[in-house]
Order: structure tokens, then sequence, then C-alpha cells
């Protein structure tokens, strides 16, 4: 049998969880058919991919060398592991979890800094008072260096940090941070505050491609089946169904309701009886029904959809061009 | 040892380095793996992903020396001259990821330090640098010269907020960065936040000690914990600068068309100090220690023999590196994208690096390389050389 394709998918916490649970509505249950505390798995009933449990820093570092075809991991890390990554790794789609924004966090004391160029200004003035340039502690040094650089603030220097970075300006280590943040409250508890313009990165879970991975016609074809599920499903989770049967339902009402809540007819227009069955994005569904109902519906149906297979595999499609662009 | 015969010095990087030493200067050979703090802390952020960083056991980050000027100074300062007039000159490797060039490539310099007679001090630099071109036969090469110090004077006596001062100077060596400066002064966008204006205005104009005091009275009202390097009187204070900047006694427009005109001036130096002059009367500020200096080093430079009409002077000539502090200087030829020879004034740097007092000091340090790969076939011009 020829080379499997590896798909790489973080091996514990919340991150494992939220993994398993959006391949599972895509239809595709990873199971590790030697027990639960292999570090290899497999999907039930899509041959041809193997799974590798490892750690997010880890898959991050085996995307950018392509010892796996595909991985699961946050943007963060692609961004700050892998130096020129669009060169190195596709970005297929984000998988709407392991949401969190990567920052710039000040000592909340300091009420004359309220953005960049307020920080700026600060670390100029903060090396000709004292000599020395203001600490920054952070995991994130390739992105602090290329944000602040961006901003024209050169008077800093880094400190990394490996674990309990909101401390380091309380402990005397550092003067302010770049640190990951979902909600703030940690910072704040630390007696520290975002800056305005300070979000360096909006990151999420992605699915992620290694253009060094090998990419055989056949590991192709496995990815293409493997994107359409996804597709599928990130599909129907977009849109919920709904159904009616009326006389007065023609063209003309269709293209209002596609206007108004940009609804699709995925089967064509009404049939000459007014059946019509259209996709609506979930929070428009109850006002769309209101508006079949007043031209004359007598019913209208809504129904959550599992998948919605179409003729096109936007993601697959978009992992192809990427990847031919290799030379 | 094998790689060493691909980079090591040929015999002309030996002759230079040895009329170098003839010249009065002593050669240092600093330690290859240095400190990497110092680097990191003088050259800014940016440099830490060019350089080879490794740690030693207890965790101290070291690295591959990225140049020689900062070894060169710190062995200095180590030493008993330390304070004293001294000049030193090097010959060795140093390590730096480059675009489409080998990371370990070859320099050779010198370093001055202390010199009171800093006209002269520079344009022997500038000599010196001439040496290593005329040593690989790059005959005539261009010269180009900025003045760091004619920029930070002409600054400091423009009417603008102390806040506008320090972002100026800071972003001289960043084009772009500058520009878009000059964009905000014109605009006159508050650098300070709407929220505050109002407060901001009030304070404007108030007896600043009172003001101060409020500040201070706020942050602990509310309960705020100071953390981080920054004392409450440092937060008050600039908090209150940018009352002082949101006044409406600036004339932008007037201040950003005299930076413009400031930062166009360019030619050889004698006309260019001719229009600065005018610019200084025009503007009826005085820009006379740093333009003295710099027409008394075109005297020297003229007086060592070289072809002042040629060289190439532009007010916005900066290389870079935040550590300049006047004259600044490189030699280059068609022929290379890179400079062959480059350096300048850093009367700042040996504080930073410890020294107890300000130590002049002024060096440059030629690409051997650089000058290997246009220069003619290798002559034996040791003892030669005039």
């Amino acid at each position: 049998m020829s080379a499997p394709l590896l798909l790489a998918v973080p091996s514990k916490g919340r991150l494992q969880q939220n993994a398993e649970g959006f391949f599972a509505r895509a239809g595709l249950a990873l199971v590790k058919p030697r027990g639960a505390r292999d570090y290899r798995g497999a999907i039930a009933g899509l041959d041809g991919i193997e799974i590798a449990y490892l750690s997010a820093a880890e898959i991050t570092a085996q995307l950018a060398q392509g010892a796996a075809h595909l991985g699961v991991t946050g943007e963060d890390l692609v961004r700050e592991m892998i130096p020129q990554s669009n060169q190195r790794v596709v970005l297929v789609t984000g998988l709407g979890f392991g949401f969190a924004n990567v920052v710039v966090a000040v000592p909340q004391a300091w009420i004359d800094v309220r953005n960049m160029a307020d920080l700026d200004d600060v670390a100029t003035a903060f090396r000709l008072k004292h000599e020395r340039k203001m600490r920054l502690a952070t995991k994130y040094a390739n992105l602090t260096r290329d944000f602040f650089a961006a901003h024209g603030v050169v008077d800093y220097r880094i400190v990394e940090s490996s674990g309990a970075t909101e401390g380091a300006p309380a402990a005397g280590t550092a003067e302010m941070i770049v640190d990951i943040t979902t909600t703030g409250a940690t910072l704040a508890a630390n007696g520290l505050k975002v800056i305005e313009d300070g979000v360096i990165l909006r990151s999420q879970a992605n699915l992620v491609a290694a253009r060094a991975a090998a990419w055989t016609g056949e590991q192709r074809d496995t990815a293409r089946l493997l994107l359409d599920r996804i597709a599928a499903q990130k599909r129907a989770a977009a849109f919920s169904e709904v159904r009616t049967r009326f006389a007065g339902m023609n063209e003309k009402l269709l293209g209002i309701a596609r206007e108004k809540f940009g609804v699709a007819s995925p089967f064509g227009g009404p049939t000459s009886s007014g059946m019509l069955t259209l996709h609506c994005p979930p929070e428009n569904v109850h006002a769309l029904a209101n508006f079949l109902r007043e031209n004359g519906a007598e019913a209208v149906s809504v129904a959550a959809l599992d998948y919605v297979y179409a003729r096109d595999n936007p993601l697959y499609a978009k992992l192809a061009t990427e990847l031919d662009k290799r030379a | 040892m094998s790689s060493n015969a691909e980079v090591g010095p040929d015999s002309r990087a030996q002759a230079l380095v040895t009329s170098y030493m003839r010249a009065g200067y002593l050669r240092l050979e600093p330690p290859v793996l240095q400190p990497a703090e110092p680097f990191l802390d003088l050259s800014g952020e940016d440099i830490r992903r060019r350089m080879f960083l490794t740690a030693d056991p207890d965790g101290r980050e070291l690295c591959l020396r990225p140049d020689l000027t900062i070894p060169v100074s710190r062995d200095y300062l180590a030493s008993p001259a330390a304070g004293k007039p001294a000049g030193f000159c090097y010959l060795g490797a140093v390590f730096r990821h480059r675009d489409n060039a080998p990371a370990e490539f070859l320099q050779a310099g010198i370093e001055s330090f202390g010199r009171p007679d800093k006209a002269a001090a520079d344009a022997e630099m500038l000599a010196l640098g001439l040496e290593a071109t005329t040593q690989y036969g790059v005959g005539a090469p261009q010269i180009r010269i900025g003045d760091v110090g004619l920029f930070a004077a002409f600054i400091a006596a423009l009417d603008l907020a102390p806040v506008w001062k320090r972002r100026l100077i800071k972003d001289f060596n960043r084009k772009s960065s500058l520009r878009h400066d000059l964009d905000q002064l014109t605009l006159a966008a508050s650098n300070g936040s709407k929220e505050y204006q109002g407060v901001l205005a009030a304070l404007n104009g108030s007896d600043p000690k009172a003001a101060h005091h409020l500040v201070t009275d706020l942050l602990s009202i509310a309960g705020i914990a100071t953390v981080g390097g920054r004392s409450v009187a440092e937060i008050a204070d600039r908090f209150l600068e940018q009352s002082a900047l949101n006044a409406p006694t600036r004339l932008p427009r007037d201040t950003r068309a005299l930076i413009e005109r400031f930062l166009s001036i360019a030619g050889d130096p004698d006309d260019a100090a001719g229009e600065l002059h005018a610019l200084a009367a025009d503007a009826k500020i005085s820009l006379a220690p740093a333009l003295d200096l710099f027409e008394t080093r075109t005297g020297f430079l003229a007086a060592r023999g070289v072809d002042v009409r040629a060289i190439k002077f532009a007010t916005d000539f900066g290389r870079g590196f935040d550590y300049y502090t006047g004259f600044v200087f490189e030699l280059h030829d068609g022929r290379s994208q890179r400079a062959l020879v480059a350096g300048g004034r850093y009367d700042g740097l040996l504080t930073r690096l410890g020294a107890a007092e300000a130590i002049a000091a002024v060096g440059f340090a030629a690409s051997i390389d650089e000058l290997a790969a246009i220069g003619g076939g290798e002559a034996d011009m040791s003892g030669g050389a005039p």
C-alpha cells in the first residue's frame, strides 16, 4: 500500500476534544484501533489516512517541515513558529474553536498609554531616562518583533517567557507583555490592560496544509474526500433548510427573498405548483417564514442540515491551487 | 578548520590591518562568542533574527559576534586604557544571516575612543577607510556621508513639543516612519485619547506641581497599583505632557515645510553647508555647534587629500543604526550592492555599555569579501602601500 495521508491532531486537552468534535460533525470519526493510549489513529470508513496525535507546537513544526500533510493547530503558533509561513503552509480553513487574541498589554496605571503611538513614545522616553530599554515578556517573539517594527517601536527588549507571562510586570522582570487572551480577565487580574490598537492577531484553530509534504496523487485524492466532507458540513452549518409550497411562489418573490434574507435555492426556482426548497442563514429563518406566510404560504418547514454537498469543493480547490504554486 | 581556508583573510587584508597597526592602532582579537545582551540592547530587537544565538548552561544568551564594534568597545572598557584616548584595529569573521550571501564573512576596521578633536578624528576615519579600497585596487569609490548630529541640532531648535522631538529623532533612521510622523504633525492629530481631551485641556496651563499631585492622587484613589519599571511620577509627567501637545500654539504647516526643506538638502558638503546656513537664517534658528563641526570636518577631509567636491552628502543619510550620533559615511562601488566600507561616530554607545562618563567614539568596518570580489587580482602590496 502506498504512503497514507498524514493528519496531525492535538493530543491533549480542550483542543483535542474540540478537534475530535469538529471531525465528528463532518462525519469523520477518529478512532484508535490499538487503544486509547496510542498516538496513531485512523478515520473510520476512510482509508488512506493516518492520524498522528501530537502537541500543537509539534504539529506546527511538522507542518513547517512537511512531515505531516495536514494538521490542526492555532494560527498564532503558525505565525510565530514558521518564518514566512505563507510560503511553507496553507491555512485551509478556520475551524471555529480555539479562539484567542495575541495582544500587547501594559500596566493599568499607565493612564498616559492608550495606543501603540503612546507606547512608542513612552518606550523612547524610558530609554532616554533610564539608559536601558523597556522589557517585554512574551513567548511570541517573532509576532511581537514584526508588529512593533510595523508601528516603528524600537526601544524595547524581548524577555523570553515560557509560562505565566502576565505575572512578569508585577514580578518586576518586564514592563509590558505580549500574550494570548480570550476574555482579558487574567490580564485585568494582574493589573494589566490591552492597548487599543494592540491586537496583533485574532487567532483560532485552523486546518493547515504543509506545502513541503510529498502530496502524491493518492494523497491528494484522500485530501479531496476529507475536505469534501468538511466543506459539506461547513456549508450545512451555515444554513437551515426551509421548505414551502404555495401557488403565489414565483421568481419575483424568490428574488426578494434572496435580497432580504440571503437565501440560496440549491435545487432551482419554484416548480409550477410553487414547491420550493431554500437554504437560509439560521439567524434569518424566522423572518423568512413570516415573509413567506405574508405572501400566501400555508405552511413553512424549517430543518437543520447535516451535510450540503455541492459540485464544487472550495476547500480542496484552494488547497490544490496553493500546492500547484510551488514550482 | 578547513573552512578557514575559504574565508581566511588574504594577504591584502593582512597588509591592510598591518598598515592600520603602523598608523598607531593596536590590534585586538575579541572572542567570537559574545554575550548577546549588548547587541540586542544597542542594535534593537530586529537584529535578533539575523544573529546566531545560543545559551550557556546557566541560561545566559550568547551569540556569535554579529559585528566587531561592540566587542572592541567592551574590551576597551575592560582594559586599563578605559576612559583615555585609545585606538584599536581588527580583522576577523563576523556572523549574520544575510540574503543571498554567506552568513560568515570577514571585516577589518578601526575603533577610536576618547579623542576630543572630533572633526579631525572623523576625517581620519574616512581617510583610513579609503585605504581599504586602495589596498584592493578599487579606484575612486563613491563617498556618501551624513551627519546625525545636524538633524538632532535642527530638531532641538524647532518650536515643537518634547513628544514630537523625541519621535522625529527616533524615526530619523526609518524613512517611512518619518514621513508618517510629518503627516501626523500636519494633521495635528492629538496623540492623546479623546476621552481625556477635556481633562487635558483643563490641566493645560495650570500649575504643573498641582496637576502632578492631582494625577498621582487619582491613581491612588482608583486603587491602581503601579507595576513595572515606570514610576507614578513618570506617568504623571507624560500625561501632563500630552496636555501641552494639544495646545493650539503650533504652526504645524510651517514646521513641516521647514523639516522637509532641511531633509532635502544634499550635494557636496560645501554647498550643503551654505544651504544649511540659509535655512537657519530664514527660520531664525541656530545650528551653530553642529554646523561648525560639520564645516571643520570638511576642512580636515580636504587637508587629508579627499576630493571634497566628489563627496555626496545628504541631510537624510543615516545608516539605519540608532547608536550613531554624528558623522556617518559609506564607500560604494557600482559593482557591489553593499557598502564596501561603512562607519561613523557613536558617542553615546560606551555609556550604554557601562562607562561612567561619556566617551567619544568613532570607527568603521571594511567588508573584506566585498572588496575581494570586485577588487583587482591579488597583488603583493604589502609594505608598498603609500
